[in-house]
């Protein structure tokens, strides 16, 4: 052969290689890992464990995108379960963009009506063949491979019942985080809460119906808004470690009453803001922060 | 004659340039029907467009891109557009915009962020896909060309095309070819002002070789500027359209001159260095005044990545196209892409 054709030849081998190496390196570890995304204000958080993900709402854009690419294998184009915990920009407009990009297998929402327009870009694209939809109930369980997750709210007062998108029911704009989504995802003997924007008053009930136990982990409700966690859900779930999910905002996110109250506490927090994504490994037993 | 014929260029685009100017005044309502022509600037919460020499802020959704027929409503106030609202949005009406919205979203589908966006940039200069943050990074390392719609894109292309044909035809015969894959390219991407820049340039490049005329790039790139004005007056205020100038213009001044300075470095890298370097003579000044950006490695970044772009526009074409008609070949294709594309984000991040 002329000298080209194996400079070709050379170069094509060299290219297999390198994309063989890189995704040998890719390849998942058998940990548990939890990320909270750097999604500016808002919220997403991404549980890995080997080749299953779910992700936990979407951030108020694509960023979740680069989030989702830093932390999954590059040849990995399916998330096995979406959840969105209730519909608002900084929760669920990031979504969209997972939709188009990928495969997503399950999604859990709450069949709620908004005015937003946006929103009606994802009841689409989660209305689509091939997702299967799944509406929260309290008490409901839903595993992805070894993960488990139990829905602890809403409990089911009129919302979050088995209604098709059509009979959604419509609330205002403003009312969406009495709906959020909460649960407890458990891997092994690691356990987190997952709150959405829930609001003091279901950080009570929560608080009043808890039986199982301290937690490892718990997402900070409403990026640490004042009108979130309360000191009772801390008594009841005594977390150790808390992730405050928060950008650049005007609300005051984080509130200084809500530092203050974990600090109080005793219990070690991480800000989206100061940090980045902030992954949190388990091996079911104990877990670090990577 | 020969004098004459400058001044009275000059005097056309002023001309052109003071009658085109929109008769609105500030506070009046209007209605503006038009054809986009480039692609709406994405931000986190809304989109951004330049419509009839007015600056428009929409909501995210619906989603505008290149070839979409739109008629709007809304308040002037100085150079902007208030209180905007779409009447109504006629989408992807032609084929080659549509074609061009599928191979991006195939893009996306196979590879993840930053990488996917990153390879939409460099094959057709879509800006809208990168992450906000990457394309950030990648004007402070000055590479920022590479990933938006700029000169290297169709630069890129035509060396393509050109190497492939002269393969089957006679240079001659090869060259109007040359000429329509240029302008089906430029209908691919998109209008904006430095690919039409380039694809004036080269297509007239061609045609001297085709008719065996001296042609001198210099005078071609002031005539081109020129026409340009003469058709979109509103071009004058847009900063691709300078940055593409300048940066045209310093390399056809300075590169010889430089390439002959380096000629100590390994050959491997003097042609990406000496293209680079006399390019960023010209743009400097201009990202400075307008992004206060400025980094003396630019120059080396542009090395470590530049050897990518031409294999990475061969391997995104082929398997964007592939993947329209064959999804599953078009992303194995692809996922080759991925060892390059890796690497140059990482360049990018590193330094950025």
């Amino acid at each position: 052969m002329e000298e080209r054709s194996w400079k070709t030849v050379f170069k094509a081998v060299a290219l297999i290689l390198s994309l063989l190496a890189l995704a040998v390196f890719q390849v998942p570890d058998p940990s548990f890992h939890i990320v909270a995304c750097d999604v500016g204000q808002g919220d997403a958080t991404l549980i890995i464990y080997k080749n299953s993900q779910i992700l936990v709402d979407g951030g108020p854009d694509s960023k979740v995108l680069s989030c989702l690419g830093r932390h999954l294998p590059f040849w990995d184009r399916e998330i096995e379960l979406v959840v969105l915990t209730h519909p608002d920009s900084d929760h669920f407009a990031g979504l969209i963009e997972v939709f188009e990009k990928y495969k997503v297998d399950n999604y859990l929402y709450n069949p709620l009506s908004i005015s937003k327009p946006e929103y009606k870009v994802l009841e689409n694209l989660g209305g689509r063949e091939g997702v299967k939809q799944i509406y929260p109930l309290k008490g409901r369980a839903v595993g992805v491979g070894l993960i488990r997750l139990d829905i602890l709210s809403p409990s089911g007062d009129g919302t979050g019942t088995e209604k098709n998108q059509e009979a959604a029911q419509e609330i205002p704009d403003n009312a969406t985080n009495d709906y959020s989504i909460v649960s407890l995802v458990s891997f092994g003997k690691f356990r987190m809460l997952l709150t959405g924007d829930m609001p003091p008053a279901v950080s009570d009930q929560i608080a009043a119906s808890w039986n199982s136990g301290p937690v490892h982990y718990i997402k900070t409700p409403h990026h640490g808004s004042k009108h979130g966690m309360t000191q009772n859900l801390l008594k009841a779930v005594m977390p150790k470690l808390a992730v405050i999910s928060v950008g650049k905002n005007m609300y005051g996110h984080p509130a200084h009453e809500i530092l203050d109250m974990l600090n109080l506490n005793g219990i070690k927090y991480l800000r989206t803001d100061e940090k980045g994504d902030i992954e949190v490994v388990s091996d079911g037993e104990k877990y670090w922060i990577k | 004659m020969k004098h004459i014929i400058w001044p009275l260029l000059f005097l056309l685009v002023a001309v052109r340039y003071f009658t085109a100017r929109p008769v609105y005044q500030n506070g009046d309502r209007i209605r503006i029907s038009a054809t986009v022509y480039q692609n709406a600037v994405k931000y986190p919460s809304s989109q951004f467009l330049k419509i009839a020499g007015l600056e428009i802020y929409l909501p995210k959704y619906p989603e505008i891109s290149y070839g979409d027929k739109l008629v709007l409503e809304g308040t002037v106030e100085g150079r902007k557009l208030k209180k905007p609202q779409i009447v109504s949005i006629d989408k992807k009406t032609s084929l080659l915009p549509l074609v061009r919205n599928k191979i991006i979203d195939f893009i996306g589908e196979v590879l993840p962020q930053p990488e996917s966006g990153l390879l939409a940039g460099i094959l057709l200069g879509a800006k809208s896909q990168l992450d906000p943050d990457f394309y950030d990074k990648t004007k402070a390392t000055g590479v920022a060309h590479v990933v938006v719609a700029s000169g290297t894109n169709v630069t890129f292309v035509v060396s393509f095309l050109a190497a492939a044909l002269f393969l089957f035809l006679p240079r001659k015969k090869a060259i109007p070819f040359v000429i329509l894959g240029i302008i089906l390219y430029l209908f691919i991407a998109g209008f904006d002002a430095p690919l039409v820049r380039a694809a004036i340039m080269s297509s007239c490049l061609f045609l001297s070789q085709a008719t065996g005329r001296l042609s001198n790039p210099k005078r071609i790139l002031i005539l081109a500027a020129a026409g340009m004005l003469i058709i979109n007056p509103q071009w004058i205020a847009d900063l691709g359209f300078w940055l593409s100038f300048a940066s045209t213009a310093a390399i056809l001044l300075f590169r010889a001159r430089i390439h002959a300075f380096l000629s100590r470095v390994p050959a491997v890298i003097r042609e990406d260095l000496s293209t680079t370097l006399s390019a960023q003579i010209g743009v400097t000044p201009i990202l400075f005044v307008s992004f206060g950006y400025f980094n003396i490695l630019s120059p080396l970044i542009n090395v470590l990545v530049l050897w990518t772009v031409p294999p990475l526009m061969l391997i995104g074409a082929l398997g964007g196209v592939l993947g329209l008609a064959v999804p599953l070949l078009g992303k194995l294709v692809l996922l080759t892409a991925y060892p390059m594309l890796w690497w140059f984000t990482r360049v990018v991040e590193f330094f950025g």
